[in-house]
């Protein structure tokens, strides 16, 4: 099996990797880049665990190989706080009991940014919808709802 | 202690929330080391069968393989179990279910091992396989272990019971059944072994019970418990799959035997098929009730699946045996519970421990009961459910029973506003209830202490070396509240260290119902020989008695000497550091079972502790389709005192949505072809479209005089009541009452007609 | 994962010169192929991602008609106004594929070439009477949609052919679409039965066109022409739906698996069925 070369910006940085194609985005970003945030929770694009943005748009990166994500542009977890002030998010997360074993969270967290970037005043239903991709066994999802709108808010008034 | 409580009710944000939003929490998986191996378990994939070879050979010649790893390698224990050990660490004449590990295969790539473990030859010879609990009971039913198939039989009897049906006006027979249900947690299990050179092993876990882990590691490597430090990552849920020792201890054997690090992660399909679920069971109630609505006789049958092996089902089942008859007043009762070997995959703890299963019965018959008689169910209980003084069919007195009248008045007037909203267009709304009961603690006679220790840091602040992992629960947050409430000192002077084996001492198995209560008594204990210990250093340190120095609130004050000012405890912390010492309090709590505990049962039997709620449902119904969408519930939960508001809402509401998944979208079962539902397009977790948008918690705060602040347990009972909640207003919606979970939609359609 | 060689054509000449070597196999969005080679269901000697080619991925519009490239994304479907204006049905069944996560990532095209009964969007697609385009190194041939998927998992796609863009001809105003799905769970779920259905009303109200369709309740997507033609002339009420339900039903052979037994799927096709067919009649009156 031949090698591929493959380029991709992650967080805003330039990365140039040399591997098997048979690789998905999620273990480069794991194995290679030690960009451990985002998590395998079951390989096969049902739990939501591993998205990250790629070109805009919330995708499930074990679903992804790496070859695909030649010449994209990719946000992980790690690069979503701005000169070291999260994201309002991952404040309003912390701050409304939406985090438990934290597990689902840079997945939920990427798949809410996602939709915010397109729709920054959802109602609760448009946020259940856009989060229903990412499985959360502890939460209950309310506090993490709750936890959106307050970020939407936050953001909104900004 | 301050004199008023300060810190308890708040909802304290948890501390490792920022790094859980930020990414860096570092779960097992995300460990990587140096020079780390890869390690994939190979699994049988027969339901029954002998193993005849298992050829080994060509796999070990791959490129890249550094080792093939059988029960022959195995020069310790080859069995183990939390309960009874009748699980090999890795099959070797035999396997009795599909999943069941054979052999570890370590290499240097993830690639390379499995390569070689598809070159691995098992030679099997089927067995038939048996499924059925009832059925692996009845004649020419295959063995499985060769005691047969019967692991356990608990059984309870009070009273008369033929005079109890002589008594009743009413008689009423009811079959239920409850299905195979997966912990779901989003974090497969993980566990990552180094072996030092000093001949010592760091096994890092996913784990609920990390001292357990090291101890069957130990005994299955033959090494001093000394040598084996076990390192509790950041877990991602847990919910009773992870009370198993199993990958820790594969990974351990696979490092211990090359002498590498070696890291082992489940994949989802793996976790699905090999580590514990809920055991499924079939219940068969008769009970007899007067015309009044009195209960008085009551005889159950349940049948309780553990699968393959035995996990902790005879504790599941003696659990699940105590609450058959709910929290209600029967006078004469039979109660049975076999438990049942059978090929499935292994049942084991889970959230509940055999209350969700007992209470889908218990309500059920509770309703079916009061609609025969023409009585509202609210009344029918009403009549039933326990009063001050009353003992539970296991004799042990009850505590706080009031709180189950406070509940009703509530649910009454919850199911009044609920009842008033309209349906969707096309829709059917219904409102339903249920009561519900969970026990706190492992049971009589079963060892049950939780120890840990709080040291004084040099600059004044207290570090928790808890000795119980937190789960994302948020045990860690709400033991730092205690603290910090009990040492008088602001939240953020107090900080939890990372279990470690060689540093942290026993603080029991999380799991219970029983984490706040018994760390936290551990931990107000602790706290006076902190505060005790302090004293005297201090007066040491000053050349007084120690009677003329006083701690509060993270001071001390000199009481010989009232005008000077109050010394930090930095002050004296310091010093002690400097001379190289730590002063710390140790305490250890053990769950109490007082000289009135009833004696006549097995061990393990009873609970003494109860915890009580209820939850009124809304459903909708679209009587054309069956879909069963919940719209709404109210989760009404006495925990005796609230110690963090926001942690035991997020408790609630997790453990409601996982009572919505049992009864509309979640069953592991067989499929036509012979295949177990293994994966998540087929095992249906709730989504947030799936999950009730609104579910409002009512805490009720009957204090239990025994706990931390009066506080009692909250872990497991939120998904207790929420199916038969759910059954209760699906037939107020459409007429049909199920007895089977989850509901099918195909029944529903075809009983609404 | 299974071993392969994978190709990234830059543009379509270079994918149609790598699509004239034998053994390779298109992938698109890779939703339903990934997960295949994980498991080691599927095994592909080399692999050609048309993700790069930027020329399978449009949405375009003439005078009469409207054209998918097969590289658009569900993403891409559900923020097109040429798709809100002329295809609502085929909006309002990508809604509710799967997740925003695989909406992004999954194509038109992937999901006609991958062939599923439960496929999401053939339905709609197929109610719009859409045409596909293929192509091969040697040229084109354009087919109705609905002879394109000819079995569970298989089209009558030659090894070196591909989908390069469906196209509909832009509907009546008056006509009214409907669509409902139906899952095993409210989220995040695979289709147990779909049903896409049009309908046009004369100017009595009798029923002057109408198109139905049925997913995932036979080894293919479902145009039922039979119902379609009873329906004709007919008022769109409940006694008519039920002629069509008959009809369709005829031609359904639904599976039994853990999901939903075939009787069940009967059952709740004849209601979707009934409730695409009203909701597409109510949209037709609301513009007469």
């Amino acid at each position: 099996m031949k090698s591929i070369q493959v380029n991709f910006m992650v967080n805003g940085k330039n990365h140039q990797i040399v591997t098997a194609p048979n690789r998905t985005l999620l273990s480069v970003l794991r194995e290679d880049l030690k960009l451990t945030g985002t998590k395998e929770g079951c390989g096969v694009g049902e739990c939501g665990a591993c998205a990250v943005i790629m070109n805009g748009e919330p995708v499930n990166s074990c679903l992804v190989l790496v070859g695909q994500a030649n010449g994209s542009t990719i946000t992980t977890i790690e690069g979503l706080s701005k000169n070291g002030q999260p994201h309002p998010l991952q404040k309003a997360f912390v701050e409304h009991g939406a985090v438990q074993c934290g597990f689902c969270t840079p997945g939920m967290i990427i798949a809410s940014k996602a939709l915010l970037d397109k729709n920054p005043d959802p109602s609760d239903e448009q946020i259940r919808e856009a989060l229903a991709g990412n499985i959360c066994r502890c939460t209950g999802y309310t506090k993490i709802v709750e936890a959106v709108q307050a970020a939407a808010e936050e953001s909104n008034h900004a | 202690m301050r004199e008023k409580d300060t810190l308890i009710g708040k909802s304290i944000l948890r501390a490792d929330a920022w790094d859980k939003v930020t990414g860096s929490a570092k779960y097992v998986a995300d460990i990587q080391t140096k020079d780390m191996k890869f390690g994939l378990v190979l699994r049988s994939t027969e339901h029954h069968a002998l193993i005849r070879e298992i050829n080994t050979v060509a796999a070990k010649q791959i490129p890249g393989v550094t080792a093939v790893i059988t029960m022959d390698d195995v020069q310790g224990s080859k069995y183990y179990g939390p309960i009874n050990p009748d699980r090999p660490i890795l099959a070797h004449d035999k396997v009795r279910f599909v999943g069941e590990p054979v052999a570890i295969i370590v290499a240097e790539t993830l690639a390379a091992a499995g390569a070689a473990r598809d070159a691995i030859q098992v030679t099997y010879e089927t067995l038939e396989p048996v499924f059925d609990p009832i059925q692996a009971l009845g004649p020419g039913a295959p063995p499985i272990h060769p005691d047969g198939n019967l692991l356990a039989h608990f059984e309870i009897e009070e009273g008369d019971l033929e005079k109890g049906f002589e008594e009743a006006d009413l008689i009423v027979e009811q079959t239920f059944t409850v299905p195979r249900i997966y912990p779901g947690y989003l974090e497969p299990e993980a566990s990552l072994a180094e072996w030092h050179q000093d001949e010592h092993l760091t096994v890092w876990v996913s784990s609920q019970k990390p001292f357990n882990d090291r101890e069957h590691i130990s005994h299955v490597l033959g090494l001093p418990t000394e040598k084996v430090q076990v390192k509790v990552a950041t877990i991602g849920g847990a919910f009773g799959g992870k009370e198993d020792s199993n990958l820790a201890i594969l990974a351990a054997l696979a490092a211990w035997k090359t002498r590498c690090t070696v890291k082992l992660v489940n994949t989802r399909e793996e976790s699905l098929l090999a580590h514990p679920k809920r055991h499924p069971a079939i219940l068969t109630y008769k009970a007899g009730v007067k015309k009044d609505g009195t209960l008085t006789a009551m005889k159950v049958s349940s049948h309780m699946d553990t699968g393959a092996y035995g996990s902790y089902g005879i504790a599941v089942s003696q659990l699940h045996t105590e609450t058959l008859t709910g929290p209600y007043r029967v006078p004469n009762v039979r109660l049975d519970t076999y438990l049942v070997y059978t090929n499935s995959p292994i049942s084991g703890a889970m959230r509940g421990f055999g209350a969700p299963q007992s209470n889908f019965g218990s309500e059920g018959m509770m309703d079916i009961l009061a609609a025969k008689l023409g009585m509202d169910p609210i009344a029918f209980r009403q009549k039933n459910i326990w009063r001050s003084g009353d003992r539970n069919v296991t004799r042990a007195l009850v505590n706080q029973p009031e709180s189950l009248q406070k509940s009703l008045d509530l649910v009454k007037e919850e199911i009044k506003r609920l009842k008033q909203i309209p349906p969707a267009p096309g829709m059917r709304s219904g409102v339903g209830f249920a009561l519900s009961v969970q026990t706190m603690g492992l049971g009589h006679r079963v060892p049950d202490d939780s120890t840990n220790r709080l040291e004084w840091q040099p600059d004044g602040k207290i570090l928790v070396r808890i000795g119980a992992p937190d789960l994302g629960q948020g045990l860690n947050t709400v033991a730092a509240q205690m603290t910090a409430e009990a040492l008088g000192l602001p939240i953020h002077q107090v900080e939890v260290a990372e279990l470690d084996s060689f540093v942290s001492p026993d603080g029991g198995v999380t799991c219970a119902s029983r984490m706040t209560y018994s760390v936290g008594n551990s931990l107000l204990m602790a706290s006076q020989k902190a505060i005790a210990a302090l004293v005297d250093a201090a007066a040491e340190l000053l050349r007084v008695d120690h009677v003329n120095i006083q701690y509060e609130n993270g001071q001390l004050l000199r009481l010989d000497q009232p005008g000077l000012d109050p010394i930090p405890a930095a002050e004296i912390t310091s010093r002690v550091a400097e001379a190289g010492k730590t002063l710390t309090g140790e305490a250890t709590f053990s769950f109490p079972y007082g000289p009135g505990t009833p004696e006549h049962l097995p061990l393990g039997m009873p609970h003494v502790k109860f915890c009580m709620g209820a939850q009124v449902a809304r459903v909708e119904v679209d009587p054309r389709l069956g879909i069963v969408k919940v719209q709404e519930i109210v989760a009404i939960h006495d925990l005796g005192r609230v110690i963090n508001r926001v942690n035991v809402e997020g408790q609630i509401e997790g453990g409601v949505v996982m009572g919505v998944g049992f009864a509309v979208t979640e069953e592991m079962s067989l499929k036509a072809d012979r295949h177990w539902v293994n994966n998540l397009t087929e095992y249906l977790l709730p989504t947030s479209m799936d999950a009730p948008p609104v579910i409002k918690s009512v805490l009720l705060e009957y204090p239990e005089e025994s706990g931390p602040f009066g506080v009692k347990g909250i872990g497991e009972i939120p998904l207790v009541p929420t199916p038969a909640a759910i059954v209760s207003a699906v037939e107020n919606a459409v007429g049909v009452r199920v007895t089977s979970a989850p509901i099918k939609r195909e029944d529903l359609l075809a009983k609404i007609g | 994962m299974e071993e392969f060689e994978y190709l990234s054509p830059a543009n379509l000449p270079q994918l149609l010169q790598f699509l004239s070597f034998p053994g390779g196999r298109v992938i698109a969005g890779g939703t339903d192929l990934i997960p295949k080679l994980r498991s080691g269901t599927l095994h592909i000697s080399s692999l050609i991602d048309i993700g790069h080619v930027e020329e399978l991925r449009f949405i375009q519009e003439d005078a009469e008609w409207v054209r998918i490239g097969a590289g658009t994304t569900y993403a891409d479907v559900l923020e097109s106004p040429v798709l809100a204006r002329y295809a609502p049905v085929l909006i309002q069944a990508t809604r509710l594929v799967a997740s925003p996560m695989a909406r992004a990532r999954g194509t038109i095209g992937g999901n006609i070439g991958n062939a599923s009964p439960a496929g999401d969007s053939m339905p709609p697609l197929l109610v719009l009477d859409a045409e596909a385009t293929l192509i091969n190194p040697a040229g084109q041939r354009v087919l109705p949609l609905e002879e394109v998927v000819i079995g569970p998992m298989k089209t009558l796609l030659a090894p070196d052919e591909i989908i390069h863009h469906v196209s509909f001809r832009k509907p009546p105003a008056s006509r009214g679409f409907g669509f409902e799905k139906l899952g095993p769970r409210q989220g995040m779920t695979i289709s147990i039965a779909t049903t896409a259905a049009a309908i046009e009303l004369n100017t009595n109200q009798t029923i002057s066109t109408a198109r139905i369709a049925l997913g995932a309740v036979a080894p293919t997507p479902l145009r039922c022409k039979i119902a379609e033609e009873l329906l004709l002339d007919r008022k769109p009420v409940e006694e008519t739906w039920k002629l069509a339900v008959e009809a369709a039903l005829k031609n359904m052979a639904p599976i039994d698996d853990v999901r939903a037994s075939q009787e069940y799927r009967r059952k709740v096709t004849g209601v979707l069925l009934e409730r695409a067919l009203q909701s597409a009649a109510d949209l037709a009156k609301r513009s007469a």
